[in-house]
């Protein structure tokens, strides 16, 4: 989970959010830079002496600033194209469960072993315990296990929802009449937050969700193949 | 009670110098090339508001420079690691049986 006034990405528990956390550092590096010049000219801007306004033929000025950021482009377009494609590779998922989105709470169905279908309120602040994570703690989490890939199924059952996990690099919207789908693989175990993320009413901040990735093992002994 | 986070330097704002892998190592050199190019010109040429525009070029080219070639080696090492934590963990499941890596290159090498 995020901790408090943090602006920066969470640490990466998927490899498709390690290669963003990369993308993302690179194309910082070069907006900083780019920054860094822009301030620069403008500081030239507000100390010169120059006074003569009627400035023309600088042909050479003006190849350099129309080649450089096609050039600065490419470099940035190549790295996140590369994520783009992916983020689609088929990976087979050995797991298939179903998100559905509704006002204000999320339902969810591990059908593929059995008929487990729960809902996941958010925790009430009167509800919560000590150690519990105020609008992030749900009655139900979503357990799934570490090192299999997951394929997620997510739709709405009214309004536009949004099914975001940021550790995970994942957010999918849910929306009403359509099966969105997206796949990740967890590499540790843990216990990781995520919130709506399209606005859907009154209560849109306040439905929460929470993934507890548990050993395969323990997963295999678990409700979901006892049924 | 939670320990309260230390903030890490943040150049303009948003460049985490001190947590993104290179970002250090890149702006030193650049700051040092900028400050070598800058002078250097001066010093051959006395001129000071061309020398200030030689230094910034100077600090963008080179860090720049650095950044991509430590991300390219940080690249490479990584993959190392991966490379190594998968064999490690082929070799700790395997051991002992059929499908042990060792045994497999051994056997391949006698032949």
């Amino acid at each position: 989970m995020a901790h408090a006034a943090q602006v920066g990405l969470q640490d990466a528990t998927s490899p498709i959010m390690e290669e963003l956390i990369i993308f993302h550092d690179h194309a910082l590096m070069i907006i900083f830079l780019i920054c860094f010049l822009v301030l620069y000219a403008l500081f030239l801007t507000l100390t010169t002496k120059l006074t003569n306004t009627n400035i023309s033929d600088a042909q050479e000025m003006e190849t350099i600033w129309t080649i450089l950021p096609a050039i600065i482009l490419v470099l940035i377009a190549l790295p996140s194209l590369r994520i783009l494609y992916m983020t689609d590779e088929i990976n087979d998922p050995s797991f298939t469960i179903k998100s559905i989105g509704h006002q204000w709470y999320w339902t969810y169905e591990y059908t593929d072993y059995g008929g487990l279908i729960f809902n996941s309120y958010m925790l009430p602040p009167l509800f919560l315990e000590p150690g519990d994570l105020r609008l992030l703690d749900v009655d139900n989490r979503v357990v799934l296990p570490v090192e299999a890939p997951v394929r997620m199924m997510i739709t709405s059952q009214d309004v536009l929802h949004s099914w975001a996990v940021p550790t995970l690099g994942l957010k999918t919207d849910a929306i009403p009449g359509r099966l969105n789908q997206t796949t990740f693989t967890a590499t540790r175990p843990g216990v990781y937050y995520g919130q709506c993320s399209e606005i859907c009413g009154a209560n849109h901040s306040f439905m929460p969700i929470v993934l507890e990735l548990i050993p395969l093992k323990i997963f295999e002994m678990g409700p979901v193949f006892a049924l | 009670v939670p320990e309260p986070v230390s903030e890490s330097l943040k150049l303009l704002g948003f460049l985490d110098v001190e947590n993104t892998p290179c970002a250090r190592h890149s702006i030193l050199y650049g700051s040092l090339g900028s400050v070598v190019a800058g002078f250097g010109h001066f010093l051959f040429t006395s001129r000071i508001r061309r020398s200030c525009d030689v230094g910034v070029g100077g600090f963008i080219l080179v860090t720049l420079g650095c950044w991509f070639h430590c991300r390219y080696n940080y690249a490479k090492q990584r993959i190392q690691e991966r490379i190594a934590r998968e064999e490690i963990k082929k070799k700790i499941l395997y051991e002992g049986t059929h499908l042990d890596p060792e045994r497999k290159h051994n056997g391949s090498s006698s032949n």
